[in-house]
């Protein structure tokens, strides 16, 4: 007996997948923005000459860096509110995990590029008298940033992913919406298959101008970090 | 708040037995994957286009999709498709497996890619065949180059197995939930979770950071 594909169900429920994308970009995006920020401040701190600060920053990064992000998840949604006395939402345990965990490898991003410019800028920019400050921010940071570009897209891309999880703590994105829709129409094929879909015209779009903007660096001769 | 982690001690047979679903799933994966990576990896390099299509769909679709969608479409959707149940490690494993095996298809393809063309040529001079000359000449100068990268790929699905337990399959973290359910003590049961990941794979990691300064120090 040959299954009968019927995606009318699925169809109907389109307002609730529009939805869950929409709540999926948010925290894609909120995260994006934190992890950067983030991990600009951890790869500093890591490559600070005190140990004090290089220590602990490292402390962070490897930590989370090595454990699987659900784990993570899980811990800030279930085990931190009890241990510090909050309330926390789904979205906000989602965007703490995932801010702190991409941070980790948006610093190591940030470091590799930080250390693949040359002694000689840092060099110049003293010799004109500018700080330590001065010469990261105008000097060597526009120069690296530049180079990180496609690592930072890439990972990018690996965040939104990993949003995914969320669904599992009962936050409405696409995943969750898409289990809502399949539960309730008995069509989990036609259902997971669209949100399959979804997913991958959003991160193959995402994923070709990622292409696009490595190519563009090469062409410029431009090294990029990984 | 005191952390009190008898509780967790208290149920140390049932984290054995995470611990066991976690090994076995990523055992399943890490040779699935790794193999049928290598499959769609030759095909990625080929010129026929019968076989490079197929593959270089396979790994576009299975790249840019998430793997937890993957795993609750095998479990979920496929079993409409199919005479039988699909259990929670078969679908697990299909989802971690495919998901992986389109990963390290992109590392065998570079690092096929990186060998130099004079070693085909010798290798073609000498008599051997296309196959002949990738097992015996290419893949194990490549496997070399490959190698942090696989090992790379070997902690991301040690990582990944934990999805596993979005469909009940009994592995570390579903069975922290489990304890942290039953004894009301989410900090204890999740931060132990947390320190038997680490346990695992810190020394996997450290191990990657070695072979990639030995493999800089070589080229």
């Amino acid at each position: 007996m040959a299954y009968q594909w019927d995606f009318t169900p699925v169809l109907a429920n389109a307002p609730l997948l529009a939805q869950g994308l929409l709540n999926t970009l948010k925290v894609t995006g909120t995260s994006l923005v934190f992890g950067l920020a983030l991990g600009l401040a951890l790869a500093l701190l890591r490559l600070s000459s005190r140990r004090t600060f290089a220590w602990p920053a490292g402390l962070v990064i490897e930590v989370f860096r090595t454990t699987p992000p659900l784990v993570q998840l899980f811990w800030f949604f279930f085990a931190l509110p009890l241990l510090v006395g909050i309330e926390m939402t789904a979205f906000m345990a989602a965007v703490v995990t995932f801010s702190i965990q991409s941070a980790a490898f948006f610093a190591e991003v940030f470091r590799g590029g930080i250390v693949s410019i040359e002694r000689g800028q840092w060099d110049g920019a003293r010799a004109i008298g500018m700080n330590h400050g001065q010469a990261l921010r105008r000097i060597v940071l526009p120069q690296a940033v530049k180079r990180m570009i496609p690592a930072f897209m890439e990972r990018a891309i690996e965040l939104m992913k990993t949003t995914t999880l969320v669904a599992t703590i009962s936050y409405a994105d696409l995943l969750f919406a898409a289990n809502e829709i399949a539960q309730k129409t008995f069509r989990p094929l036609e259902t997971f298959t669209v949100a399959a879909l979804i997913y991958f015209v959003v991160i193959f779009a995402f994923s070709l101008v990622a292409r696009q903007f490595e190519r563009r660096l090469a062409v410029s001769g431009e090294s990029t970090v990984r | 708040m005191k952390w009190d982690f008898t509780s967790v001690f208290a149920n140390t047979d049932a984290l054995l037995a995470g611990a066991a679903g976690t090994l076995r799933i990523f055992a399943i994966c890490l040779v699935l994957g790794l193999s049928l990576g290598l499959v769609v990896g030759l095909g990625r390099y080929a010129r026929t286009w019968w076989f490079y299509l197929p593959a270089t769909a396979f790994v576009e679709f299975f790249r840019n999709t998430p793997v937890l969608v993957q795993i609750l479409w095998f479990y979920f959707a496929l079993p409409m498709l199919l005479p039988f149940e699909i259990s929670p490690l078969m679908a697990a494993s299909l989802g971690i497996s495919l998901n992986s095996a389109a990963f390290s298809a992109e590392i065998y393809r570079a690092g096929i890619q990186s060998i130099d063309r004079g070693q085909w040529d010798g290798a073609r001079a000498l008599g051997m065949r296309w196959a002949q000359a990738m097992r015996r000449i290419v893949l194990p100068q490549a496997i070399k180059r490959m190698l942090p990268a696989l090992t790379n790929r070997a902690i991301e699905i040690f990582k990944m197995t934990t999805l596993a337990s979005a469909v009940a399959y009994v592995e570390l973290l579903q069975q922290g939930k489990l304890i942290a359910s039953l004894n009301y003590n989410p900090i204890e049961a999740y931060t132990a979770v947390a320190v038997i990941f680490l346990v695992f794979l810190w020394p996997l990691v450290q191990f990657t950071y070695v072979l990639e300064r030995r493999l800089k120090r070589d080229e």
